[in-house]
């Protein structure tokens, strides 16, 4: 009797853990996911990366003058050997400590680009798909715009006027030095980021408002922004997380196209600017190109790892 | 039923579209800035009186409404107006460029759509299998590896390392001809062909298996296929004919737009590869700021989305009887 009655109490429990929140469950799936977990701990080596990049690069970034060591030390154009893992590039620079230092930049385009483009992309969504009438056709009209502009190619003119114009290449912000025209093209890349994603948020809003707990939120005379804020909003939230997710990653690619064409900040070493930079010489070199586009590869593949296990683990259809 | 009204109605529809479009870049390219002043930065021994007779040339000294109209009346005479550097007429410069980018797109294109199909289908229905596991693998990793690094990779791998294939350019000069020892303009347009759309393939490739497989999963998972299972229907025809046919329909969206899209090149690609395409083209037009070539290449890519967006939805009542054009 008493083993029963404890069994019994302890189910109890159990369900009340999973009924308490659908995070918990969703972050007990995700934990099965292997490839999702690889994408996760691939991010947050990133992250640390980034962080101590001061510490873990041997050679400090230019325009420091002590980034040119490898080249007074004669080491200039080297392959990857114990000194240098990747090699140096013609012009006597570190392919390492470039690659580490330029981390930091590539985290700043994932984040930023994907905070203002997944902002645009709720607000338009939400308000798109709740509200309807005018409002809905108005939106959807600058939707479609967005859809068929041939967005790189109009990245590229915007970069390139931003960089004609030449503002100041640092912001200070509390201590921290920010890169005025890195910042432009997060900017950029974001305007035209959002309009596929607003869509399908749009459509999962428009199932969503036919739903009993929105009527009865109704009912109770809720207003508009009280329903949109407090019960739509957080039963997008796990579509919205899924679509951040794959935002940084495509972030990550189209800034390192930017920057290989020559449209990038010329006061910064991405990645992309890196193999701008070697492209000519890579027949010798191939090392100081081929590092740095593994570096995104690697960026873009914990991304999309990631948000392929969130995905899954968020699905409710393959909730077993 | 009413199709050649739809058309039209769709047609109508685009013309304000296309207006904005055109203003929105109109405005935004003359808000740069003196494009006269910004062709000419590099030459010191231009005078103020040259700077003003290109100014009075290119008709940059109008009021900017004045000069959209007068663009908007080219326009509608399918005159896009003169590059800034060299002076030929854009039109010009598209046709030259816009052959090798079709070519090139269009091989891909059909390329990736095809392969993709066996084994987006493959993929699903062996779920779990050491085959889906490998061609997921190799997906996910191909839609993460940036396009112009795979072509980085395959220049340097089969045109530095072992010296097999040209790395620039879509012809050879006719001394450059003889490929593998055989002399032959047919073999070295392929040859300068193969990589360039290899790697665009493979590209393609990577988004249509992951997006065919996800929907055949889906498909597989639906009532009327277990039912038709249950009455006996032969696999394959279920897979072919009940599954394939709802599947496939993501596929051929993304078919219609990355043909419009695929006008406007793989500027990254085509860069790589020193492609003389309309993507490079707009590269080298965009870094000069060469304002009517861009707004040329722009406004002719974005007809060309809008059209493949209409083929596609027409397409869309072809194939699915559920869907019909009202």
């Amino acid at each position: 009797m008493v083993s029963l009655a404890l069994r019994k109490r302890g189910s109890r429990k159990g369900q009340e853990r999973r009924s308490a929140s659908q995070w918990a469950v969703a972050w007990r799936r995700f934990k099965k996911h292997k490839s999702g977990l690889l994408g996760l701990g691939m991010v947050v080596a990133l992250i640390l990366v980034a962080i101590f990049h001061s510490f873990i690069a041997p050679y400090p970034a230019r325009p420091d003058p002590n980034a040119f060591l490898p080249l007074y030390e004669g080491e200039a154009g080297q392959p990857p050997s114990w000194k240098h893992p990747f090699g140096t590039t013609i012009i006597g620079n570190d392919v390492f400590s470039e690659v580490v230092h330029g981390t930091i930049y590539t985290l700043y385009v994932a984040i930023g680009t994907t905070l203002i483009a997944m902002l645009i992309t709720v607000v338009v969504g939400i308000s798109s798909g709740y509200l309807g009438g005018k409002i809905d056709d108005l939106l959807m009209r600058i939707t479609e715009v967005f859809l068929v502009f041939p967005s790189l190619l109009l990245i590229l003119v915007f970069a390139r006027i931003y960089q004609l114009i030449n503002p100041e290449p640092f912001w200070n912000v509390l201590g921290i030095s920010i890169p005025v025209n890195l910042t432009m093209i997060v900017v950029i890349v974001a305007v035209f980021a959002w309009a596929g994603n607003a869509r399908v948020i749009r459509g999962e809003v428009l199932a969503l408002k036919e739903k009993e707990f929105i009527q009865a939120a109704k009912s109770l005379g809720a207003n508009s922004r009280w329903i949109m804020l407090r019960h739509i909003f957080p039963n997008i939230l796990p579509q919205v997380i899924v679509i951040a997710t794959l935002t940084m990653a495509s972030a990550v690619l189209v800034e390192a196209v930017v920057s290989f064409l020559g449209f990038g900040d010329p006061s910064t070493i991405t990645w992309g600017r890196m193999m701008e930079e070697s492209f000519q010489n890579m027949s010798t070199t191939w090392w100081a190109e081929v590092f740095p586009g593994l570096a995104v590869f690697f960026t873009v593949l914990a991304f999309n790892l990631m948000g392929d296990g969130i995905s899954d683990a968020l699905n409710p259809r393959l909730r077993e | 039923m009413g199709l050649a009204k739809y058309v039209i109605r769709r047609l109508l529809y685009m013309i304000p579209l296309i207006l904005g479009i055109s203003i929105v870049v109109f405005l935004v390219m003359y808000a740069a800035g003196d494009p006269i002043q910004i062709a000419t930065a590099g030459n010191p021994s231009i005078t103020e009186a040259q700077r003003q007779f290109l100014r009075e040339y290119y008709g940059l000294n109008d009021p900017i409404p004045v000069q959209y109209l007068r663009w908007l009346d080219h326009f509608l005479h399918f005159d896009f107006g003169k590059s800034l550097y060299g002076g030929k007429p854009v039109n010009e410069i598209i046709s030259i460029y816009f052959w090798e980018t079709l070519k090139l797109q269009l091989v891909s294109i059909l390329l990736a759509f095809a392969i993709s199909i066996p084994i987006g289908v493959y993929s699903a229905v062996k779920q779990r299998s050491w085959f889906d596991y490998i061609f997921s693998g190799i997906s996910i990793a191909g839609v993460s590896f940036p396009v112009f690094f795979l072509g980085i990779i395959f220049i340097l791998v089969f045109s530095y390392q072992l010296g097999w294939l040209p790395s620039a350019g879509a012809h050879g000069a006719p001394q450059l001809w003889p490929v593998f020892g055989i002399q032959n303009p047919i073999l070295d347009e392929l040859a300068h062909l193969a990589m360039p759309a290899t790697v665009l393939t493979l590209a393609g490739l990577a988004y249509n298996t992951r997006l065919l497989r996800a929907g055949m999963l889906e498909v597989l998972r639906q009532d009327y296929i277990m039912a038709a299972r249950a009455s006996g229907i032969p696999e394959r025809k279920i897979l072919l004919k009940y599954a394939l046919k709802n599947a496939i329909m993501p596929l051929i969206t993304l078919l219609g737009m990355s043909i419009g899209f695929a006008i406007a090149g793989a500027p990254a690609t085509e860069t790589v590869f020193s492609w003389p395409g309309l993507g490079r083209a707009y590269v080298t037009a965009a870094s000069r700021l060469d304002f009517p070539l861009i707004m040329g290449i722009t406004m002719i890519i974005t007809i060309m989305i809008l059209v493949a967006n209409l083929i596609t939805d027409i397409s869309y009542a072809a194939i699915d009887p559920r869907i019909s054009i009202d």
